[in-house]
């Protein structure tokens, strides 16, 4: 890998010196790039969208965030790897299993402390966050795993788009759709929204709005999970992979706006289109310290998130 | 018959007790209006009944049924809805949404559509503004959303919490008329207004509450003539 970059910096370098005539064999190597990294920027999304749908509607940060996405990753694989079951179908077990899990994690640890504010559900989330790892590391120890699974791969001129991120980022477009579908379109759905919107009405209308925070915590944790899952066809990953994608998450939502699901999946498209060309100008090492710049950068111009309200 | 009986309610907030012992009868299908100056603990009174609020003490009895230990949503189910202070709407979601919120619980879902042609001739309005977003109405007609939204809710009582607030004259003299249509379909209601004057004159009974306590109770007729009264709260 490290070798091949170095060409490609070399390669730059030259079509640098070539001058602007060679322009198009420039746009051939950051095309390719881009378009990974906005497929990955899906997944990126999906993530994102289960930390904002949690926050919007509970207005709880999810800290166990990452956490859940590595537990995301593992029960693909030991459905693939014990049971040979297609990663894709294992997804739709994630769906399942992590629902049940969200709404016990929110049974336990969250609806005693949901009143007690900012604080108390930081702590909650934080501890749960801690008990997945350290019960992942007892358990999984922390070498890395990885999904042996090929879906092909199409090749479009000089772009080579390899088949589990096209189903990753496919599988992203249904999910966002479907949540959509569900916000606005159903009638659980739209008491999440009424709820986000204004608890104390939402009771008053006869919404019972504890289970419906346990919905939403659910849907989120499902969303969270979901992304690790699609995640794992493609990247290698640890029980402690969670937290750089936790990370991305944060710095995905501010860019979208916290609470708005729609602004976390651009932002995930752009977080992911930036990590795709960054690394043909520069070190990859320095893709994080490109994405928090950008992170601090947005809070300190437009604190709501560049798609977030006034 | 009394429909929603408030026996003996002491409230408050972190430790600052407001309500003192209320006692309050609505009897079925009669206006009773709550008044009283600001501060006097009206709203309080509403958050206890409808168990935003836990009492202190005493007991709310709706139907014959003790609800005391009941969450408000369960209230709500059982037929009793609060428009609250200050409207409270969903403002992102839209004047229709708003209402089919208000028709949540299964008794109220099962009328919808009668119930939405009701709102709709009652407040010719709202249907023109069905598909917009409740929070980018006016002060008054977010005011008749939040009116409709309880009648979606298929109350057996319906209690109103500052309905003229903020509003202009006129406005409130036409949400006032349509309160006294909904009187003739049956409607039990409970009114709590500051707009003293306005209130009495459309109620059948009044409770005046002063410091926490019911400081006077009686026919609303009668009230308007008592002299305390009209120095106090309409000014004569």
């Amino acid at each position: 890998m490290p070798l091949n970059r170095k060409n490609k910096l070399l390669d730059l370098a030259a079509a640098k010196r070539r001058g602007p005539e060679t322009r198009d064999w420039q746009v051939t190597q950051i095309l390719p790039s881009i378009i990974d990294g906005l497929l990955i920027g899906f997944v990126y999304g999906v993530a994102a969208m289960g930390l904002t749908l949690i926050w919007g509607v509970m207005r709880v940060i999810n800290l166990g965030h990452g956490a859940t996405m590595a537990l995301g990753m593992f029960c693909t694989y030991f459905l693939f790897s014990d049971l040979a079951v297609n990663p894709y179908l294992g997804i739709l077990a994630v769906v399942v299993l992590s629902l049940l899990f969200g709404f016990i994690i929110y049974g336990v640890a969250l609806q005693r402390v949901i009143q007690a504010g900012y604080l108390s559900t930081l702590l909650a989330t934080f501890a749960v966050n801690m008990i997945i790892i350290g019960v992942g590391t007892a358990l999984f120890t922390t070498s890395p795993r990885n999904i042996d699974f090929s879906a092909g791969s199409i090749t479009l001129g000089p772009v080579i788009l390899q088949g589990t991120r096209l189903l990753a980022a496919l599988a992203a477009v249904v999910i966002t759709g479907a949540l959509y579908l569900f916000l606005y379109c159903t009638r659980p759905g739209k008491a999440i929204r009424a709820v986000s919107n204004n608890r104390a009405a939402a009771e008053l209308m006869g919404i019972p709005s504890s289970y419906v925070l346990a919905l939403a915590f659910g849907l989120g944790t499902m969303l969270a999970a979901v992304a690790g899952g699609l995640t794992s066809t493609f990247f290698p990953f640890t029980i402690l992979s969670g937290a750089t994608y936790q990370l991305k998450s944060f710095v995905i939502c501010v860019l979208g706006g916290l609470g708005n699901p729609l602004g976390a999946l651009l932002g995930g498209l752009f977080l992911g289109g930036l990590e795709g060309v960054i690394p043909t100008f520069m070190p990859v090492s320095w893709v994080p310290v490109v994405e928090f710049v950008l992170f601090v950068l947005v809070l300190v111009v437009k604190p709501t998130g560049l798609l977030g309200a006034k | 018959m009394n429909l929603l009986e408030v026996n003996d309610i002491a409230s408050g907030y972190e430790g600052v007790q407001i309500l003192w012992g209320v006692n309050l009868r609505l009897e079925k299908g009669k206006l009773t209006t709550l008044v009283g100056s600001n501060g006097v603990g009206k709203t309080t009174l509403l958050s206890t009944v409808m168990g935003l609020l836990r009492p202190w003490q005493g007991k709310v009895t709706f139907e014959g049924k003790d609800v005391t230990g009941l969450p408000a949503h369960g209230r709500a189910k059982a037929g009793m809805v609060l428009v609250p202070e200050g409207r409270q709407l969903f403002t992102e979601m839209t004047v229709l949404e708003n209402l089919e919120m208000g028709a949540f619980s299964g008794r109220a879902r099962a009328s919808f559509n009668r119930n939405l042609d009701m709102v709709f001739e009652l407040f010719p309005r709202l249907q023109e503004r069905a598909k917009q977003k409740a929070g980018t109405l006016s002060g008054g007609e977010q005011q008749m959303v939040a009116v409709a939204r309880g009648l979606m809710a298929e109350p057996e009582v319906l209690m109103l919490d500052e309905l003229s607030l903020g509003l202009s004259p006129l406005l409130a003299l036409t949400l006032f008329e349509s309160l006294t249509q909904l009187k003739k379909t049956g409607l039990t209601m409970l009114l709590v207004e500051q707009n003293v004057s306005m209130a009495l004159a459309v109620s059948d009974y009044a409770y005046v509450l002063a410091e926490g306590r019911v400081h006077l109770e009686g026919e609303a007729r009668a009230l308007m003539k008592n002299d305390e009264v009209r120095r106090t709260y309409l000014g004569i």
